[in-house]
């Protein structure tokens, strides 16, 4: 916004010194209507997005200073305040701590594993021939463009104990895991899981950076490795530096999803999840709806809120400033 | 970007003429390394989208035989029929066809306008509503679920497309108006202020300049739109609730129901028929956009 924007001159009283050029005629339309056009054009976005997003937060945050049960809720009583009861009772719980750990490493690991293979799959982009390159991007396509729901449903067809792919495919080369069950250990489920969400999540963030490599000029790197330098060091000297932005709206988008996981343990494990398989996000839900404690539910999706934006905070910011471009 | 451009003028004009043959195998070598990522890529990625494909033509028991890439005895689209009739998603697909255009259509016209109002005028409280709308980005839409269904009840629209098609807006906001904003912000003023001393009106200067001008990066987002709203499962399950409500599923619900209801005795290749259908559109969609996908994303990538 360093260059004045057209109706900013329009406003009743021009402050600081008048622009070069044509503005005395501009000043002279509109000098009411440019006032309050960008409200109207923004309002009914704006009311939309307060009427269905901004209230449930707020009615979200009131709930959890409240203790809203069952027969609050049908008899349409206010629950009565119990002010932080709430969050002392989740704070001072192990379960949520253990959730908020196991979710918090999901994330990190999950993450990095899509924006590493991300890139890679980028890079190898930029390397096969057109047609190829443009095959790819049909079948990213698909797997992006598939629902979450979908998906999980392929991936738990995929391990099933008595009829999955994986399982098939593993005993057809000598390994004994016949009728294996990939649940029965969460550290095995959670490879399934991780492996589902990075498998999910690539497509976005190869596209993406793809579309940003286009932008790395390819004399540059030529004449970087006429010079010497290892395809490593032009890579992380010149690529790097030109995706970063980039790379940091990827990253932070792909670790506010993966933060708020839900429909793929959820939709894996049939809608129980057990105690070993609950991120944040299922815990909440199961809180609030399988055990109708929705105050209780909406203290720990709070504290969700809360956790992650501290924990984001700088690539939050980066965000917004890039976002933000002056 | 201007400051990553910057960088990139100067040492290109260091000559490349030089290449000796040594480089010409160092790039031989890496791209018989680039074809082995090709392959384990393709059968990472395609591999279960392809036997997915290959179960919706097997019937039942050619599904449970332990092959599971082997080829279906026949080619039959019976499996498609019956997904289409019997497990009604053919209505259910026409549901979300009919849900996913108004709800994009409705979040590309508000998120843009609101987004070229935010990039492009100053006044007061911009920043504010700016910062307010990509917070969103940052909110669980599970936990909206109770205060929603109550607000759409207040209004009678639980159970409607209408509730659903404003909710799906409301949702797709932050992400559409944090990219266009970023994307209005790049294009030149000088257009927009000659049409304003010609005296062209703002919703004018909004549709016929700014909106052509930012055609590019209005349908990657579109397509981006396009594809959150047709996979979304946990909003409809919310709203689309009650009395008859199974006539109003959209996709995902229908094939979710397909899969919930009846184990092992379900007509699984009916299942893998639903899924390969829910991915048809985007096909489609592809297709047609193809060309401005690509530069939608290029132009969006650099701002």
């Amino acid at each position: 916004m360093s260059v004045a924007s057209p109706s900013a001159p329009a406003r009743p009283t021009p402050p600081g010194p008048p622009a070069p050029g044509a503005h005395v005629r501009r000043k002279r339309r509109s000098s009411t209507s440019s006032g309050l056009v960008p409200y109207a054009l923004a309002l009914p976005a704006l009311f939309l997005l307060f009427a269905l997003l901004g209230y449930p937060m707020v009615r979200m945050v009131v709930l959890s200073f409240q203790n809203m049960r069952l027969r609050e809720l049908f008899a349409g009583l206010t629950p009565p305040w119990v002010g932080l009861d709430n969050y002392t009772k989740v704070l001072t719980d192990s379960v949520f701590w253990t959730v908020a750990l196991r979710t918090t490493v999901f994330t990190v690991v999950s993450v990095a594993l899509t924006v590493t293979i991300g890139l890679a799959v980028a890079m190898l982009m930029r390397r096969v021939a057109p047609s190829i390159r443009i095959a790819m991007i049909v079948v990213m396509m698909f797997v992006w463009a598939m629902p979450q729901l979908v998906a999980t449903q392929i991936f738990r067809w995929l391990v099933d104990a008595d009829f999955g792919v994986i399982n098939y495919l593993l005993t057809l080369i000598g390994l004994d895991y016949e009728s294996h069950s990939w649940f029965a250990e969460p550290l095995e489920g959670w490879a399934v899981i991780t492996s589902l969400v990075v498998w999910a999540g690539i497509p976005f963030i190869a596209i993406t950076l793809n579309a940003g490599l286009t932008q790395v000029p390819k004399e540059l790197i030529e004449a970087a490795t006429v010079d010497g330098a290892s395809p490593w060091q032009a890579f992380r000297n010149i690529t790097l530096p030109i995706l970063k932005q980039l790379i940091v709206i990827v990253t932070t988008l792909s670790a506010i999803w993966n933060f708020g996981l839900f429909t793929q343990p959820w939709v894996i494990r049939d809608g129980r999840p057990s105690s070993d398989y609950q991120t944040l996000a299922t815990y909440a839900y199961s809180t609030a709806f399988k055990t109708n404690n929705y105050s209780l539910g909406s203290a720990i999706s709070v504290i969700t809120v809360i956790l992650l934006a501290a924990v984001m905070v700088f690539y939050i910011r980066q965000m917004f400033k890039i976002g933000d471009v002056d | 970007m201007t400051s990553t451009e910057a960088p990139a003028a100067v040492p290109a004009k260091t000559s490349s003429a030089g290449r000796k043959p040594d480089t010409k195998r160092e790039v031989n070598a890496f791209s018989s390394l680039a074809h082995i990522a090709l392959f384990v890529w393709a059968l990472a990625t395609a591999g279960p989208l392809i036997w997915v494909v290959l179960s919706s033509f097997k019937n039942n028991t050619e599904i449970f035989l332990g092959q599971p890439f082997g080829l279906p005895s026949s080619f039959s689209f019976q499996s498609y029929l019956d997904a289409w009739t019997t497990a009604h998603v053919g209505q259910y697909f026409l549901n979300s066809v009919f849900v996913v255009v108004l709800s994009t259509a409705g979040t590309m016209l508000l998120g843009s306008m609101a987004a070229y109002v935010l990039a492009r005028y100053r006044f007061p409280g911009n920043r504010a509503i700016y910062y307010l709308f990509v917070s969103g980005l940052a909110f669980p839409t599970f936990m909206a679920l109770v205060p929603l269904f109550f607000i759409l009840k207040s209004f009678g629209l639980i159970n409607t497309f209408t509730g659903l098609i404003l909710v799906y807006i409301a949702y797709s906001l932050p992400f559409t108006v944090f990219f266009m904003a970023a994307f209005f912000k790049t294009l030149p003023m000088e257009i927009e202020e000659a049409a304003t001393m010609d005296g062209a009106s703002h919703t004018r200067k909004f549709f016929q300049i700014m909106v052509p001008m930012a055609k590019s990066g209005l349908v990657s987002i579109t397509i981006f739109n396009i594809v959150g709203q047709w996979n979304q499962y946990l909003l409809p399950v919310a709203i689309m609730q009650g009395a008859g409500a199974d006539s109003k599923w959209v996709l995902t619900q229908g094939i979710a129901n397909i899969s919930t209801s009846a184990g092992y005795q379900a007509q699984w290749s009916t299942l893998f028929a639903a899924l390969t259908l829910s991915i048809l559109p985007m096909i489609i969609v592809y297709a047609i956009f193809q060309r401005q996908i690509q530069a939608g994303l290029t132009a969006g990538a650099v701002k």
